[in-house]
């Protein structure tokens, strides 16, 4: 496992989840790129923070298992035969 | 050497308010308003796919998710015709699955809590368990393999955060909510949810890089 260990690097670990979000601003993108291309220790930081966000967006594009999809398809079909919702209210 | 992080949506202001599938949500609702059957029925199936994902991942209760998709079906059915800002929409859903995953919990308190992996359970019609199939057919052996082994990893790490903040990752990163979304959502302050979504990603860091 890999940590920042200077003073410096840990007021950075704030930075990589504002770049994964995109919320740097240009000079502060400029700036870290410029850390991490100094200190392989937050460069290692940065990578495995972002394959574990990676990991989790891909999580959300797993589709449902093929039993529970027919469930659904079914619940879903039954629901449309059994009448109308209400209308939008005005 | 950087990686590049999957895309969010919320990066990207064509698609604001779609889910990582590229779900727009509001005209999926503005449809199903105006009396589209097929968009009611994709609506009704996104509730049910969120509502499954919402009990594996934030609940751990894989024997909770057909409750819990039911319950979801049924209120988002009952209401959508009625919500007068398509754009809240996706909001309001995330809610309601919320709710009818603790209605579904709470019926089961009673019965002892198991925790499941993505990839070990589903439930049979006959209320047995099973393994589930996953999206990885036309993958090589390896990829699926690996893919497999980090979603385990992923869902074991999940289980070691706070209730709250294994909520705000799921609506985040894994549904792709803006930050506002899941503040909206959760009923704390975006700021608040920015500083609790780094500290989760750093606790799941140290927990997908444990050996």
């Amino acid at each position: 496992m890999t940590t920042p260990a200077s003073d410096r690097c840990r007021s950075l670990l704030e930075q990589l989840s504002k770049d994964i979000d995109d919320e740097l601003t240009p000079a502060e993108r400029r700036s870290l790129t410029a850390h991490l291309r100094r200190c392989p220790c937050c460069q290692t930081m940065a990578d495995s923070l972002k394959h574990t966000v990676d990991a989790c967006r891909k999580a959300g594009t797993a589709r449902l298992p093929a039993d529970v999809r027919l469930r659904a398809r079914a619940r879903i079909a039954t629901l449309l035969a059994s009448g109308p919702a209400a209308r939008p209210r005005t | 050497m950087t990686i590049a992080v999957t895309k969010r949506a919320e990066t990207n202001p064509s698609t604001k308010g779609q889910d990582a599938r590229g779900t727009d949500y509001a005209a999926l609702l503005r449809a199903a308003q105006g009396g589209n059957q097929a968009a009611m029925e994709r609506l009704l199936m996104k509730t049910q796919e969120i509502a499954y994902r919402f009990s594996l991942l934030v609940c751990g209760h894989a024997d909770d998710a057909d409750d819990a998709m039911q319950e979801a079906l049924l209120k988002t059915y009952r209401h959508a015709a009625q919500i007068k800002e398509p754009a809240a929409f996706r909001t309001w859903l995330y809610r309601t699955v919320k709710n009818a995953c603790l209605i579904s919990r709470r019926r089961r308190v009673d019965e002892p809590a198991r925790l499941h992996s993505l990839d070990e359970v589903s439930m049979a019609p006959d209320g047995s368990l099973q393994r589930i199939d996953v999206e990885d057919q036309g993958r090589r052996p390896d990829q699926v393999m690996e893919n497999s082994r980090l979603r385990q990893s992923l869902h074991r790490a999940l289980q070691t955060l706070s209730p709250d903040s294994r909520l705000i990752v799921f609506l985040r990163e894994v549904e792709g909510l803006s930050t506002r979304d899941v503040a909206a959502v959760v009923g704390i302050s975006e700021a608040n949810v920015k500083t609790r979504l780094h500290r989760a990603r750093l606790s799941l860091r140290q927990h997908l890089e444990a050996p």
